[in-house]
């Protein structure tokens, strides 16, 4: 009897709780099953079970499990976490609230600051001191502490925040803290700032470790009631649950710093990225994800996605919004996706975004009442998405609602309906080409030598246009495209970064000290896999150290080979030196300083393996399935070949114009391009000699 | 012609090619004044000087770079070549500000003609003159304030003058810190440069030339229209300041213009509180931008409408020997009295007054772990004022800043040579029926070694205003503690001899409160 090995993802998100299960026969081939059912708020792992079972995927033959869920980021955004008691260093209850004094909308007299998510009368303060360096300035006095708890639990605290000034540095207050609220209440859930990251600025780090506090008991819940709903159907393994770095971790692990996993929808999408970068060979990747509200987009390169802890929410242009000092993906996300809405201002000047449709009414071809038109009504309207078979042939295109919709668009600009359609194209494009410079050109990489990895529902549909733009070397769409994000999470490694603040001169003598914050971050992270069950050999680093020149702020990120020794120093810096002169056009003959360490920590649970299929013949006219009229904007009307994703196989090859379509997603092949189908039946398309 | 979507493309570029220049210099710069109080600007002009997009973190440095750039084509003229590349930061050859904000200016060509300019402005830790940070209250002249680049060449057709950049390393207390700096600024202008070149190359420098004609219009008719919404008339202004003067002033609005009459203000000050014309117009620009347009969105047609009257001879318009250090002061109390005048007066929609002050704070000294030299120059937060729906906002920068970050504890016991004893909001007072005014921040500096400061603030004496019916706010004050006694110091001072264990208390005022509705 053929054996079966099942991995499968789940992901809840606001509307939609999905299902991509990867069964992988002995032979090595895989079978892919998707299913969609409605989230169930409060009792998320109901739905999780009807989609499983709506999959036909029984628990008790899951073999592996991963999970994301978007439950720490909306509890954030509702404002549905506990309330939270925070206890600081005597004289800084107020860092909380004063938070960086900054008015990005800076000409709006009438700026509203963010409210702090712990009001004055539940921040208390304990006498002792750290200093910068680590050395005990004032003892810790923790006398007060039982009275400060017994205020807290009479104003009906939920759980509690710790977060000492300099205690990146030494933890021993906060550790001694948390110890003594243990003991004095150990029903609460506590958590101090050091146990989420060991990086400096008080700020972020007590609105990090409040915000933490903020969502645990949430998210605790609502994992502990999915591992139950899931064992109780004969779940083996309790799933690994997604998080913002990339990496799954373990469901205990997330209970405890939920916090973590607080960006983790777009993260499994730029790790499959990578990860299919290394399969096909491409390991310069530009990321680009088109979902129906936002556009977001990630570099990736020698293979290894980039992770920061810059991470904030509710930030724009007229909010400070709030710090979250956890490891997330580097990305840059706009307000630009299918249900994007295009208008005209007050000045005549067409926008698309960052209003969507959403989901309700939709977009106007939807016939669910729109009456907006969209970056999806412009693409039915030029015919790069078929009318007649919209949604996968889901959803009858409303087309006299998209007619009247871009009408109304044409007549605000003074332009034709097809104009119009075409002016929202090029600016919904234009949008994501921005994001995409951000983070490539803007940061010294040439995209001349990056391949675009495109992906989500509308990735496929302006890829080739972006990749033109910014001349790529070419353009790849993923097979299942529409549920990369899965596969991501099939690929998915254990994974934790490591972040620890600490300031060395990069000069002689320094080697053994740098040596020595690895080695101890490094054996921090190998005992909590074993206490895990990892076995430790099993454990893999990436090292990275921050460096800056002696005065400056900002640190650039340089990734170290082997032991850090004296002698390793030159290397080190010629490294830094690189790095900056690439990004930044210049370097100093300035000292160069070490600010602090990013250690990754990463071991494999039993990833997907994919197997390369037999290329066949080039022909693609078995997948040829018509021809229409396709107006590519810049490149003007066109008629397009129409293939069928479904029939196209590895080998195939064909050239442009031409439009791919499958149920989940349609790709928009530009005249002159040529495509071939890997042997993952990946499209890769060429985009000829640059115009 | 061509076509409106190429024009919007090209001109999100443009805008691009500032806010990534401003990116850079914050990611670069050496001085915290830069990376963290953003006292720097950024800005795209067209080859004529007009402002067509700004990168800048603060208001105070939208709109200013223009001016410069229309300073060196008044010097330089036809001797513009390629490869140059501009200093200068004397208010009396398009500096607009003071000595230590340095302008680095260059121009872009393509195709051997300049289409563009590409500027950048940034406030340095020390440009030399009497006193560490530059900055002293005591001088009477601009010459004692530090060295003047009056609009010289670091680079000559890309051959690099190296006499000048020796000149300005060896005139700083913190030469390592100006080098870093320089280059942030030079690298900055080369990003957008190329940025703005390869537009050319893409779209063609006519096609450049339209976007930026029509960018222009756009920014006049938002201002227009956010001009017909005003309460139009002719209103006269006055505040009482510090010094027992009364500044006067008269706003006109019209539904095309708005014009600032700033011919009553004070005959020039000895000492170093006078801005330049260019000064005062930036400081109206501010408010007539909130008042009009309060988006980003910023170029010369934005700013068209208004038309700012200074006096020759006054503090708005000084003799070229003017002192200027402090003129960010005389600036935002010029805002200060345009804004309450505005919603006392023409009953404008603005919340009461805040503690309207910079309140630039210099502790300089040696760091007792290092050994270094370290400078700190850091303006405060304070309360803003609040309107009759809500109360004010506690602890932000004030209106000539933005999105300037303060500096964390745990990074400037780092950097610097004291600790920071304790940090919190003020003690507000609450009267019934109104809305308070936001609290400000007390902050204690404990000396770990000797050091200098020098401060200036204003709202010392006068307190900050309510609006009508209501409370007024507090009080900027610092003081220094010292072996028990506490030494209330003046609001103007520079070259303060601190000792080691001193604490410098710095404490901001509350802002003014509204009756509620």
């Amino acid at each position: 009897m053929a054996e079966t090995t099942r991995r499968v993802a789940t992901d809840v998100g606001g509307t939609f709780t999905d299902l991509v299960a990867f069964e992988t026969r002995d032979d090595g081939t895989i079978d892919i099953v998707t299913a969609k059912s409605d989230t169930t708020p409060p009792d998320f792992e109901t739905g999780v079970l009807n989609v499983l079972k709506k999959g036909g995927i029984a628990p008790e033959s899951v073999s592996f499990m991963a999970h994301g869920t978007t439950v720490v980021i909306n509890a954030l955004t509702e404002r549905k976490g506990v309330k939270v008691g925070l206890i600081t260093t005597e004289g800084f209850r107020d860092v909380l609230e004063i938070a960086r004094g900054n008015r990005p909308d800076f000409f709006n007299l009438h700026y509203v600051k963010p409210a702090p998510f712990v009001p004055r009368h539940l921040r208390a303060e304990i006498p002792g001191r750290m200093t910068y360096q680590g050395g005990e300035r004032a003892p810790l006095d923790l006398s007060g502490l039982p009275a400060i708890l017994e205020g807290f639990r009479a104003e009906g605290v939920e759980a509690v925040a710790v977060c000492l000034l300099h205690a990146y540095s030494n933890t021993d207050h906060e550790v001694a803290t948390l110890e003594e609220i243990r003991r004095l209440w150990p029903e609460v859930p506590v958590v101090a700032s050091h146990q989420i990251t060991r990086e400096w600025r008080e700020y972020e780090r007590t609105n990090t470790a409040v915000l933490s506090a903020y969502v645990q008991p949430v998210a605790a819940r609502y994992l502990g009631k999915l591992d139950a709903g899931l064992k109780s159907q004969g779940l083996k393994k309790s799933p690994y649950i997604m998080q913002s770095n990339c990496g799954v971790d373990s469901l205990e692990a997330t209970s405890a710093v939920p916090i973590n996993m607080v960006e983790s929808g777009p993260a499994s999408g730029f790790w499959g990225a990578a990860e299919l970068g290394k399969l096909i060979g491409e390991e310069d990747i530009l990321a680009l994800d088109i979902g129906g509200t936002t556009a977001k987009c990630s570099l990736i390169e020698d293979g290894e996605v980039r992770i920061m802890t810059d991470y904030w929410i509710e930030r724009s242009g007229i909010s400070a919004g709030y710090p979250i000092m956890v490891p997330v993906v580097d990305l840059v996300e706009i307000g630009n996706g299918g249900g994007s809405i295009a208008w005209v201002d007050d000045f005549g000047k067409l926008h698309v975004g960052p209003q969507s449709a959403g989901a309700l009414p939709g977009p106007a071809a939807y016939g669910k009442g729109g009456t907006n038109a969209t970056t999806t009504d412009a693409n039915l309207w030029l015919g790069r998405i078929n009318r007649d078979y919209f949604c996968g042939g889901e959803v009858v295109a409303d087309m006299d609602a998209t007619e009247t919709a871009l009408k109304a668009v044409g007549k605000d600009l003074g332009v034709s309906t097809d104009e119009a359609a075409q002016g929202i194209v090029r600016i919904a494009n234009n949008n994501m080409v921005n994001a995409l410079k951000l983070v490539s050109l803007n940061r010294g990489h040439d995209t001349r030598d990056f391949t675009l990895l495109a992906f989500g529902g509308g990735g496929a549909m302006h890829a080739v246009a972006l990749g033109q733009e910014l001349q790529v070397k070419k353009v790849v769409v993923p097979a299942a495209a529409s549920v990369f994000s899965a596969f991501g999470m099939m690929m998915s490694d254990l994974r934790r970064d490591y972040f620890v603040t600490q300031l060395v001169d990069l000069r002689e003598g320094a080697g053994a000290g740098i040596e020595a914050i690895f080695g101890e971050a490094e054996a921090k992270a190998r005992k909590t896999f074993e206490d895990e069950g990892v076995d430790p050999a099993e454990v893999t680093f990436l090292r990275y150290g921050k460096f800056r020149y002696q005065n400056q702020e900002h640190t650039t990120e340089v990734l170290l080979e082997g032991a850090v020794t004296d002698a390793a120093l030159d290397k080190i810096a010629g490294d830094f030196h690189e790095a900056y002169e690439r990004e930044y056009t210049y370097r100093l003959d300035a000292p160069v300083e070490m600010v602090g360490i990013h250690l990754v920590a990463r071991a494999e649970v039993g990833k997907l393996e994919l197997k390369p299929a037999e290329l066949g013949a080039p022909d693609a006219g078995p997948a040829l399935k018509g021809q229409r009229e396709v107006d590519y904007a810049l490149e003007g009307k066109h008629q397009a070949d129409i293939y069928d994703g479904d029939k196209l196989a590895p080998g195939m090859a064909f050239t442009g114009p031409a439009i791919i379509e499958d149920p989940g997603t349609t790709i928009v092949i530009h005249p002159g391009n040529k495509v071939e189908i890997d042997a993952y039946r990946n499209t890769h398309i060429n985009l000829g000699e640059a115009k | 012609m061509t076509d409106q979507f190429t024009l919007s493309v090209v001109q999100a570029a443009l805008d691009s090619a500032a806010e990534e220049m401003f990116e850079v210099l914050r990611k670069t710069a050496m001085s915290p004044i830069i990376y963290e109080v953003l006292d720097v600007g950024t800005g795209v002009t067209s080859a004529d000087g007009a402002l067509v997009s700004s990168g800048a973190g603060i208001p105070s440095f939208v709109g200013v770079l223009d001016k410069s750039v229309k300073a060196i084509l008044a010097k330089e003229g036809d001797r513009v070549a390629e490869g140059d590349v501009f200093l200068t930061n004397d208010p009396n050859f398009g500096g607009v500000t003071h000595l230590n904000d340095v302008v680095v200016a260059e121009p872009v060509f393509f195709e051997g003609v300049c289409i563009a300019w590409v500027s950048s402005i940034a406030h340095w830790g020390d440009i030399g003159g009497s006193t560490p940070g530059s900055m002293a209250t005591d001088v009477t002249s601009i010459v004692a304030e530090g060295l003047r680049l009056p609009i010289v060449r670091l680079f000559s057709k890309g051959e690099r003058n190296e006499a000048v950049a020796d000149i300005i390393q060896t005139n700083s207390r913190l030469p390592d810190f100006v080098k870093g700096d320089l280059w942030a600024q030079v690298s900055a202008g080369r990003r957008a440069a190329r940025l703005i070149r390869s537009m050319c190359a893409r779209y063609g420098a006519e096609t450049l030339r339209a976007a930026i004609a029509d960018a222009h219009e756009t920014g006049l008719a938002r201002a227009l229209k956010g001009l017909a919404d005003l309460p139009q008339g002719s209103f006269d202004v006055a505040q009482e300041q510090d010094d027992g003067s009364t500044w006067n002033a008269t706003i006109t609005i019209t539904p095309e213009t708005f014009t600032v009459d700033l011919s009553d203000a004070p005959d020039q000050t000895v000492g170093p509180y006078n801005t330049c014309h260019d000064g005062a117009l930036v400081a109206c620009q501010i408010l007539f931008k909130a008042l009009t347009d309060p988006e980003r969105y910023a170029n010369t047609g934005s700013f068209a409408p208004l038309k700012v009257i200074t006096r020759p001879g006054s503090i708005f318009d000084p003799s070229p020997d003017a002192a200027h250090g402090y003129y960010f002061e005389t600036r935002i109390r010029l805002i200060d009295m345009l804004w309450r005048g505005l919603a006392e007066k023409a009953g404008a929609d603005l919340p009461a007054g805040s503690f309207a002050s910079i309140f630039g704070l210099v502790i300089a000294g040696q760091h007792p772990d290092t050994g270094r030299r370290y400078t700190m120059v850091e303006p405060q937060m304070g309360g803003w004022g609040a309107t009759p729906e809500r109360p004010g906002n506690d602890a932000m920068f004030s209106t000539n800043h933005g999105d300037t970050f303060n500096c964390p504890v745990e990074v400037a016991e780092a950097r610097y040579g004291f600790e920071v004893a304790s940090k919190s909001l003020g003690d507000t007072a609450h009267s019934d029926g109104e809305q308070p005014g936001g609290r400000g921040v007390v902050t204690r500096y404990l000396m770990r070694g000797e050091g200098v400061m020098s401060v200036g603030f204003s709202h010392g004496v006068v307190p900050v205003w309510g609006l009508p019916g209501a409370s007024d706010g507090g009080r900027n004050a610092l003081s220094i503690h010292r072996d028990g006694n506490q030494l209330e110091q003046a609001t103007f001072v520079s070259k303060v001899a601190i000792r080691s264990g001193d604490e410098i208390v710095v404490s901001t005022a509350n802002g003014g409160s509204a009756r509620c509705t």
